[in-house]
């Protein structure tokens, strides 16, 4: 029975890992050769030349820079945006604090993919469409990390707070030198919910952007495979090019991503 | 914290002001705009014809509508159990005391930090005919006659599958952890002192670990509901919502409405149509979570 949950528990493991090493090796074959069975995938001639023709004959590389470029944009922003705010409501005494805090949970009733036509129209008047702010400025309002992060604020006592006004300290400084490094576990789970979310947005961008200059990788992908139909080697390359990057941050980060991702179930 | 009335006012205004510049700019006023336009005839160029309620009533009578609502809510039933389970027996394979934990957790994660072109290409890639990975495992293995094909992509009910098993190696992997987590909170010591009490491998399942896990299969059985309903890049990208818009989910089409048929308006009210029905399926998940709580 124990040696039926290892075998059992193993393939599952390689049935998971297997689509990821067949793009890998597919993606160092030589192009053009015949595939007869699924042995030939990969087996030997292997060339890193189609790297190379995709690397510099498209924009790929370019595309990847954006996409992390908004990600790490709409990260920072969302995450200075979030926390001003949920301090402001979590330990600011102003009027109407019940008001806003209602104000802001509505948003999490509010799906993205539901004002996405209207939102195109009020990025249209805003005259930000193909533009690096039109991309960016929409997705920096998020609901989700204010009530998570006021939630972890209310748990810091007011006393510490108060000790450091007694010394004569700011708002500001209490925000920065309490608030923000006491919460620094929450803020790093945030930071890489919205990275992944950014770095997988496609709807918006799909919608907004028509120069290929600004592309992200969701929306530059596409266009690129469909130009390859017959041969597998050049999606493979683009496949993969498109994923190392994100595949070796999430090896040297894995255990603050997974402690990230177990955090959304919060979200229920 | 202590401080003057109006000293707090200004203070507070000035942190929620970054917020409430994005906030309102892009979520409340766009819901406020997407009313205006969803009773106009509006394209891509320029508001048109007031129509009044004309394109309510055009959507309630329109068949293409309702069948890709009828779609999204396939893939709804489809992946949201068999996405519980899956995740649940992962997270069982990967909380064993085995040396190759480590090594699962990666495993089952990773596909999730792909990106979903890329995962939507993979998929389309493996379930191709002729030449896709899937049908010539199947021809080496013997499973699959020699000059039979699946036609994984064309076939409405294969490729629901398809579609399907794409999605759950895809995002398997939050669930997954979801679990994993829930798993690693339960103290060792309620599993030893059943054991004590002769307490088998499958009553311990039974009996302790799926009730200790009910709170947060709530939670992804509502996460998961919400999040198929909005499917739309791995269909789009694996049958482009085909074999004739068999498999065509709702936000395709108001994609296709609005910008292929240059009628944001008509897409517009498509739109509030699906907002009612994720408002509804959420407040059933804050319904359920509430009376969770009070149990």
């Amino acid at each position: 029975m124990k040696w039926f949950y290892r075998i059992f528990s193993l393939c599952m493991g390689l049935l998971f890992l297997f689509p990821l090493i067949w793009m890998l090796v597919v993606s160092v074959k030589k192009e053009g050769m015949k595939i007869i069975t699924v042995v030939d995938w990969f087996t030997p001639p292997y060339s890193l030349a189609v790297y190379h023709e995709i690397i510099t004959g498209t924009k790929l590389l370019h595309w990847s820079w954006n996409s992390f470029f908004i990600a790490v944009c709409v990260t920072v922003l969302t995450l200075v945006i979030a926390a001003m705010s949920a301090f402001a409501v979590s330990k600011i005494p102003f009027r109407y604090r019940t008001f806003m805090f209602f104000f802001i949970l509505a948003g999490l009733l509010i799906p993205g993919e539901a004002i996405l036509i209207p939102l195109y129209q009020v990025a249209k008047d805003l005259d930000i469409l193909n533009s690096y702010q039109g991309l960016i400025l929409p997705a920096l309002a998020s609901p989700f990390a204010i009530i998570i992060l006021k939630s972890f604020f209310d748990g810091i006592p007011n006393e510490l707070l108060e000790s450091i006004q007694m010394d004569g300290g700011g708002v500001w400084r209490i925000f920065t030198s309490i608030m923000l490094p006491l919460t620094r576990p929450a803020l790093v789970s945030i930071a890489i919910l919205t990275f992944i979310g950014s770095w997988n947005n496609f709807l918006w961008p799909f919608m907004s952007v028509t120069d290929d200059n600004l592309f992200t990788l969701p929306m530059g992908i596409p266009t690129l495979m469909n130009q390859y139909t017959e041969d597998y080697v050049k999606p493979m390359v683009i496949n993969t090019v498109a994923s190392l990057p994100i595949m070796v941050l999430f090896l040297i980060f894995e255990r603050q991503i997974i402690k990230g991702v177990s955090l959304s179930g919060i979200k229920g | 914290m202590k401080m003057g009335k109006w000293r707090a006012d200004g203070q507070a205004f000035l942190f929620l002001l970054p917020f409430l510049v994005v906030y309102v700019l892009f979520t409340i006023f766009p819901m406020i705009k997407g009313v205006e336009m969803s009773f106009y005839k509006w394209t891509l160029i320029r508001k048109m014809d007031y129509l009044g309620s004309g394109n309510y009533e055009r959507m309630f009578q329109d068949q293409e509508f309702w069948a890709s609502i009828w779609h999204s809510t396939i893939f709804v039933l489809i992946t949201t159990p068999t996405m519980l389970v899956l995740a649940m027996v992962l997270a069982l394979i990967a909380n064993r005391n085995s040396r190759l934990q480590r090594f699962y957790r990666s495993v089952f994660f990773i596909p999730s930090i792909l990106s979903v072109a890329v995962a939507s290409f993979l998929g389309l890639f493996v379930f191709q005919p002729y030449t896709g990975l899937l049908n010539s495992m199947l021809h080496w293995l013997g499973l699959l006659a020699e000059g039979a094909e699946i036609f994984w992509l064309t076939e409405t009910h294969l490729a629901w599958i398809a579609i399907s098993l794409l999605t759950l190696w895809w995002t398997v992997g939050f669930n997954f952890i979801l679990y994993l987590s829930a798993l690693q909170d339960t103290p060792d010591e309620v599993y030893e002192a059943a054991r004590l009490d002769g307490a088998s491998d499958s009553q311990l399942f039974w009996r302790i670990t799926l009730p200790l896990l009910s709170p947060i299969t709530r939670t992804i059985t509502m996460l998961q509901i919400i999040a198929s309903f909005k499917v739309f890049v791995q269909i789009y990208v694996m049958t482009g919502g085909g074999p004739l818009d068999q498999t065509r989910p709702v936000i395709q089409l108001i994609w296709q409405t609005g910008f292929r048929k240059n009628d944001l308006g008509y897409a517009a009210a498509m739109s509030y149509m699906l907002f009612a029905i994720l408002l509804v399926l959420s407040a059933l998940q804050y319904w359920m979570n509430n009376r969770k709580e009070a149990n």
